[in-house]
């Protein structure tokens, strides 16, 4: 049988009612794609013994199947195929068939570090996933993450940010290729496919929904040598992606922050428990056994972080002064700000529109933190 | 024979005159009132009748027609019962037709003939204003808040003797002297001074409480929200003659206990639970339109608990009222007008986890934050001029800080700012419109610069300026400044109106 028709058969497989990437890895367990179809639509698969799939396969033509992909500008990636990413063969995880837009090859010869976190994240959470998505691509890494709100959003934005010679991004996402979700990051996922590219294990029109999403967080693990955690709470997603990755033997980095902040909970655990913790992107590239011999790529104090008496508050007046020093890089509320500094609240909330002006202080609802 | 005794039912706040016509002929004996009736007063007959019997009256046992003028408006309560009860003794000669002249009579009458109060006798006895009012002894006091005379008995039997001149009327009830008002709210909430923290939130009740501006406190639970709200009412200044005057006959045809002994002085505090429905809440019901929250809380405090738990169209039926200050309720048995001036302090939660808000802290899904964001409308939210974040205190950070200022301190600021509004002609500068505010709250240089910036970069709309300029009049009221608004002034404006987005926790972009 020809590749053609193998593809055309895993893709009709993929798109029958029902199929979960588990029944799927049974179905085509021994079986060329072409011939578990058959199985499948004459009744006789053995792993398909109570004939779920039958029915509907005996009315459904696989090429056709197969053009929609094409329409779609869709890849249907197989095990023993070119184009399957080398990372996933060989894990016992590892999707029977993953669809992809864009170009999946950027992931061949280059060492891939997934970079993910929680959705509800602080701007300091946004911000060092942003640093280490533009430092790792830049570094030559391809950054890996899901697309989500939050972390992965920032990260995959860093990487996109670093230019046109840096190592593009590969998303892994839970629904359909042609569901964009969050809908919100439907531009962040055209770029994405445009120099990287979007895998996923689902049937095109899989709308999002909590059970794909853990799932999508094995592909992520498999996928990368280093698995970054930036901020993540005590429990959710990103500790699934840790599981994935330790089950896999995969190191796993997890970004320090306060111990006061709940976004930072599940990481600040991470540690503990004796994850290697990262500060900056030569941290990452140290973990990757990259930085071998010569400098690192990027120097240390480059990285951003305010050094003490060389910023722009020096040239604060008093009040500004005493403000910026009462703000913490976590938001403080105004309530706290208010006791430290014994200022007025006019006289407070006028210091604080113009540290925000100055790109100083960013504010909330009820709360400054340092920018 | 044919009596014709004047009495007075309420629809809504406002009394209507009732002629009783009781028509006492011959023939089978029979008791039946027409005038569109409802149930309280169709039962009335059974009242009166064990009332007379009681009282050792004679029944005539005749045909007894009660007819309620005019007959083509409906008229519910007990009130009628001693009117009834009086036209069927002039109508059966029990009674000298003159000796009634010139007197209106409500009341309810009990079976064992004696006198019981009825709610909202100080309207009715505006209503029958220039006639000598006759009632219970438990409504003296309120009747004869009206000014008129007043003459009160205890039973029905004392009500024909004193009639019939056998014995004398006594004294007119007293009210109370004004200077001794009930304080409910001082006294039930509890002092500003016991508020540990919460200086934002002081700040904004005292803003709000000067300039009548309408505050929504967004919050995780145990922050403190109710604890605040409930010293709103002690800082608010004493009600104007006018306003309590309208008040107290709110809350008199309400029938609520305690306005009855003296005209209200305190502004009323109300807390209606999340489970009230649209009629208790803008007024209404079969019997006589009975005014609703809004109209108790006129001049004074509606204070909603957990804003996000109250049913979508009760919150709706909300919009009208605060944008004209006058609650209309029409019904099939006619419309009333119900004065519902107050000011409206809300409370909730940013997400359904509570935590929301400051990044990080919140376990709730963007879809269920925005979903709970959806429960209240755009323009309810749009009608709160201060929308503030209030968070649970840090007792560390606490530490060494004094306590805050009492509720005395606070009030008599607020009343001094008050008096600065006054002279605007405005009550609160809340009403102050945008020519008042081009006249009474010009901004200086800066000012302008700051308002500017905040309109070229969207943060501000044309009506959210309106907010702030009468915010910042307000602000710098209450700071003592000049006619002029300063930065500061503006910059405190600006924070208090808050971001609507940012306090339900939405996307930080």
């Amino acid at each position: 049988m020809s590749t053609a028709d193998d593809v055309a058969c895993a893709s009709a497989l993929v798109q029958l009612q029902g199929m979960t990437p588990v029944r799927l890895a049974r179905l085509l367990d021994g079986f060329r794609p072409g011939m578990a179809w058959r199985a499948v639509a004459a009744g006789a698969h053995p792993a398909d013994r109570r004939h779920r799939f039958t029915a509907e396969a005996r009315g459904v033509d696989p090429s056709e199947v197969a053009r929609r992909y094409v329409a779609a500008g869709i890849d249907v990636l197989l095990p023993d195929r070119p184009g399957y990413p080398a990372a996933l063969v060989g894990d016992p995880g590892a999707p029977a068939v993953l669809c992809a837009s864009g170009d999946p090859s950027v992931l061949e010869a280059r060492p891939a570090v997934a970079v993910v976190g929680t959705r509800s994240a602080t701007r300091y959470g946004v911000r060092v996933a942003s640093d280490l998505g533009r430092g790792l691509a830049e570094a030559g890494v391809v950054v890996v993450s899901g697309l989500a709100l939050g972390i992965d959003a920032a990260a995959h934005a860093g990487a996109l940010a670093a230019g046109p010679d840096a190592a593009p991004p590969v998303a892994v996402v839970g629904t359909g290729l042609d569901v964009v979700y969050p809908e919100q990051h439907r531009l962040l996922w055209e770029r994405v496919v445009s120099v990287g590219a979007v895998l996923s294990e689902a049937a095109l029109g899989t709308p999002p929904h909590p059970r794909v999403f853990p799932a999508r967080n094995r592909i992520i693990a498999a996928l990368s040598d280093v698995v970054v955690v930036v901020e993540c709470h005590g429990r959710g997603g990103s500790l699934h992606t840790v599981e994935a990755a330790a089950r896999r033997s995969i190191p796993v980095c997890a970004v320090p922050g306060a111990v006061h902040s709940p976004a930072s909970r599940g990481t600040n655990g991470l540690l503990v428990d004796g994850c290697t913790p990262v500060r900056d992107v030569d941290d990452v590239l140290t973990a990757l056994s990259l930085a071998r011999g010569g400098p690192p790529v990027r120097s240390r104090d480059g990285a951003g972080v305010p050094t003490e008496g060389h910023g722009p508050e020096d040239a604060l007046g008093r009040v500004e002064r005493a403000m910026w020093d009462a703000v913490e890089d976590t938001p403080t509320p105004v309530e706290t700000v208010l006791l430290r500094t014994n200022l007025s609240l006019a006289a407070l909330t006028e210091a604080g529109l113009r540290l925000t002006s100055l790109g100083l202080l960013v504010g909330g609802a009820g709360w400054w933190t340092r920018a | 024979m044919i009596a014709n005794i004047p009495s007075a039912v309420l629809l809504g706040v406002d009394g209507r005159p009732v002629r009783v016509e009781v028509h006492v002929a011959n023939g089978l004996p029979t008791f039946t009132v027409v005038g569109l009736p409802d149930a309280a007063v169709r039962e009335s007959r059974d009242r009166v009748r064990a009332a007379l019997a009681s009282s050792g009256l004679p029944w005539p046992r005749r045909r007894i027609t009660v007819n309620l003028a005019p007959s083509g408006m409906r008229k519910g309560g007990a009130g009628l019962d001693l009117p009834i009860a009086v036209g069927v003794l002039v109508a059966s000669g029990v009674l000298d037709p003159g000796a009634v002249a010139g007197h209106a009579f409500v009341g309810e009458l009990g079976l064992d003939g004696s006198l019981r109060g009825v709610p909202g006798v100080l309207v009715l006895a505006d209503t029958l204003h220039g006639l000598r009012l006759v009632v219970a002894e438990a409504n003296g006091v309120e009747a004869s808040l009206a000014g008129g005379t007043c003459l009160t008995a205890p039973t029905l039997a004392d009500v024909v003797a004193r009639c019939s001149g056998r014995r004398p009327w006594p004294a007119a009830p007293e009210a109370r002297p004004a200077a001794d008002p009930p304080s409910v709210g001082t006294e039930r909430a509890g002092d500003l001074a016991d508020v540990r923290g919460h200086r934002v939130g002081r700040r904004a009740l005292e803003v709000a409480a000067t300039g009548g501006h309408h505050l929504l406190m967004v919050g995780p639970p145990g922050a403190g929200k109710t604890l605040l709200a409930n010293r709103l009412p002690g800082i608010l200044p004493d009600l104007d003659p006018d306003t309590s005057r309208t008040a107290t006959r709110i809350h008199s045809a309400a029938g609520s206990a305690g306005a009855t002994t003296t005209l209200l002085r305190r502004p009323p505090f109300r807390a209606p639970h999340h489970g009230l429905s649209a009629v208790a809440m803008v007024g209404g019901g079969s019997a006589g339109l009975r005014p609703g929250e809004i109209g108790l809380a006129h001049g004074g405090t509606l204070f909603l608990d957990e804003l996000g738990e109250f049913p979508t169209a009760v919150l709706d039926a909300l919009r009208q009222p605060l944008e004209d200050g006058v609650v209309r309720v029409s019904r099939s048995q006619g419309s009333s007008v119900c004065p519902a001036r107050f000011l409206l302090v809300a409370a909730m939660n940013p997400c359904p986890c509570g935590e929301g808000g400051v990044p990080g802290a919140c376990r709730c899904s963007p879809a269920a934050r925005a979903r709970y964001a959806r429960r209240l409308s755009g323009p309810l939210l749009d009608r709160f001029d201060i929308t503030l974040r209030i968070d649970r205190p840090d007792t560390m950070e606490l530490v060494g800080h004094d306590a805050g200022e009492s509720t005395a301190v606070v009030a008599a600021r607020v009343a001094a700012a008050r008096v600065r509004s006054r002279g605007r002609g405005v009550r609160t500068n809340a009403e102050l419109d945008a020519r008042s505010l081009d006249r009474f709250a010009p901004l200086d240089a800066r000012a302008s610069a700051l308002v500017e910036r905040h309109l070229r970069s969207g943060g501000l709309s044309a009506r959210g300026l309106l907010r702030v300029r009468r915010l910042a009049r307000t602000v710098a009221d209450l700071d003592g400044a000049g006619d002029t608004i300063g930065a500061p002034h503006v910059a405190e404006a600006l924070y208090l109106r808050g971001s609507r987005a940012l306090l339900l926790g939405e996307e930080i972009r």
